[in-house]
């Protein structure tokens, strides 16, 4: 048993399969009590000052995991600077496994893909397929939060991004993971009761589209303001809340990686049904991804507050002034 | 005789306005905000306390306050978002209902939406200081030259090609030594600052263009935009007062009930 991280979500159901141990590394950069030395550490390396901050953390991580038996790169359907940092970390002498999304959504590249992936680590699709049915069983948790946080509004944003965003990897430990869900949704069915909890209702509904954020205190902020993410878009994927029992099908209907019009469908969509007033669009510093708010603002007919962060953990005072003031004017939209 | 106050606590400046009784304001400042912090508040659990009397402040009155420091000063004061304050702040001063504003502070500029008197929709500059009253200060400083007389050069620039703050002011710097005058210099400085402002402008229509903020006493800058957008902007009287005239006005309009504004 190894244990092998991952850059972005990919099938961990062949990780699981192999009986290996998937970690997402973007989580143990961010929850580190430490993530500030992990950035400075890959600059010390050569890292640039102007380079994606995950990308950074991720490196500093990776170096103080001696135990990590190989990391899962990610070539097609995530960027170019997770490219460079894999070739660095090979480099150092990293095992790197390639896995790429075909960008139209082919099937059957994608099923060659996974198959690949699974030869790899001395697994079967039809092993990680048994696998699946274990995962999905901890992934209707997640979504029964994430269902909870729109419909009966009695889920606090940041607990929908943990629930959600920790199904990349599910902890390493399904089980317990499944665990702390089941804790979760026993508190949030308490909260019908109880008259003092805020609802979603009586607050300005937000959803957050792009990646993860850098300093996930933002969702804390919101709630201090009176506004409430009810939707955020990237974590949800990485649950896969998609109901097909076939393993291939599950990552072919999963959106991040594709293309930014496929992912606007899911956007629009979700936008609709929770009634959401206003989006905020979170670009990492330095990411590809910036541009992308061109055609989201182009195609999306809501409120969108764009929202740059680079490597604090913390909000800093105008990143706190944009969201007040974002809020203020969803607020005063009600009429 | 002063009815109430709105303070102004920006990243490079302190403005304070006091409402007059019948109308009109008196303007105190502006003040280094790092020294308006070390003389005229006093520093506390819970937020600072503003020293009114070595500002000419009357004690008691109705205080509303914006900026970045807003927090930290406590004392009973109405705290008010920046651009509810800016927007209410051009309401009062020009008397328009409609337009967009472009606000550039010390450190940040904006790009405001204003519709039937209200905030419609922004769009701030990324996570870089280099459009700011800041980055002007920084350049006037290396071309020996007051923000007045910056504001006088428009014509033949030279490119400044420099995406930072910090490594501009070195650009500059060399230009000087190869022996560029510093009227082509300074006009560099006004189109490098006006290049950084459009991508702002560009979000919204402009009807009608409202410069707020300390940098729209640069004439050239004031010039500059015109050109580009075809329609000179109107500049309220004092322009870098006007988030501080705004925050009078939310605070009445608070002590009148209507807090549904804030």
């Amino acid at each position: 048993m190894a244990r092998i991280g991952i850059t972005t979500t990919v099938p961990v159901e062949v990780i699981y399969a192999a009986g290996h141990v998937p970690v997402d590394l973007n989580n143990v950069f961010v929850s580190s009590p430490a993530c500030g030395e992990l950035i400075e550490e890959a600059e010390l390396a050569g890292f640039p000052r102007s380079f994606c901050a995950w990308i950074k953390g991720i490196y500093g991580a990776v170096r103080r995991m001696p135990d990590l038996g190989a990391v899962v790169a990610v070539t097609q359907g995530d960027c170019s600077n997770t490219h460079a940092l894999m070739e660095t970390l090979q480099c150092e002498g990293m095992e790197v496994i390639p896995f790429a999304y075909p960008y139209e959504r082919d099937y059957d590249l994608l099923r060659a893909q996974v198959e690949g992936f699974a030869r790899r680590l001395g697994t079967t699709l039809e092993e990680a397929q048994a696998e699946m049915r274990r995962l999905d069983r901890v992934r209707r948790k997640a979504r029964r939060v994430d269902e909870l946080s729109w419909k009966e509004g009695l889920v606090r944003g940041l607990e929908n991004h943990l629930a959600l965003v920790s199904c990349s990897d599910f902890e390493g430990d399904p089980e317990g993971f499944a665990t702390k869900l089941d804790l979760l949704l026993e508190e949030v069915a308490k909260r019908r009761r109880d008259e003092g909890f805020r609802r979603a209702e009586d607050m300005v509904r937000l959803g957050y589209v792009g990646v993860p954020p850098m300093a996930p205190e933002l969702y804390e902020y919101l709630e201090s303001l009176g506004a409430r993410v009810v939707y955020n878009e990237t974590q949800r994927q990485f649950s896969l809340p998609f109901d097909t029992g076939d393993l291939v099908e599950k990552y072919r209907r999963y959106s991040y990686p594709y293309s930014i019009f496929y992912r606007l469908r899911d956007i629009r969509r979700e936008a609709a049904r929770r009634r959401l007033r206003g989006l905020i669009h979170y670009v990492q510093s330095f990411c590809f991804r910036q541009v992308e708010d061109i055609i989201l603002r182009r195609s999306l007919d809501l409120p969108m507050l764009t929202l740059e962060m680079d490597r604090s953990s913390r909000l800093d005072a105008r990143t706190r002034m944009r969201l007040e003031n974002f809020v203020s004017v969803l607020r005063k939209d009600r009429g | 005789m002063d009815v109430r106050y709105g303070v102004d606590l920006g990243s490079r400046r302190v403005k304070v306005a006091a409402e007059q009784d019948g109308g009109g304001y008196r303007y105190l400042g502006p003040f280094d905000t790092a020294a308006f912090y070390r003389d005229h508040v006093e520093p506390g659990g819970g937020g600072g306390t503003l020293l009114y009397g070595g500002l000419g402040m009357e004690e008691g009155l109705p205080l509303a306050v914006t900026g970045y420091g807003r927090a930290r000063l406590g004392g009973g004061a109405l705290a008010v978002p920046e651009l509810e304050a800016v927007v209410a702040g051009v309401r009062e001063l020009t008397g328009l209902r409609d337009a967009v504003i472009l606000d550039v502070g010390g450190q940040d500029s904006k790009a405001l939406l204003m519709k039937d008197g209200r905030l419609a929709d922004f769009a701030a500059n990324d996570r870089c200081a280099a459009s700011s009253g800041r980055f002007m200060e920084n350049m006037c400083a290396a071309l020996g030259m007051s923000l007045e007389e910056l504001g006088g050069h428009w014509e033949d620039p030279v490119e400044l090609s420099s995406t930072c703050a910090i490594f501009g002011e070195s650009e500059l710097v060399g230009l000087l030594g190869e022996g560029v005058p510093r009227e082509r210099l300074a006009a560099g400085v006004n189109h490098a600052i006006l290049r950084r402002l459009l991508p702002l402008l560009a979000r919204f229509p402009a009807a009608s263009l409202v410069l707020t903020g300390g940098v729209a006493y640069n004439n050239a800058l004031r010039r500059l935009i015109g050109e580009r957008l075809g329609t000179e902007p109107l500049v309220p009287h004092p322009p870098d007062f006007v988030a501080a005239v705004g925050c009078c006005r939310l605070g009445a309009r608070v002590e009148e009930g209507d807090d549904g504004r804030i």
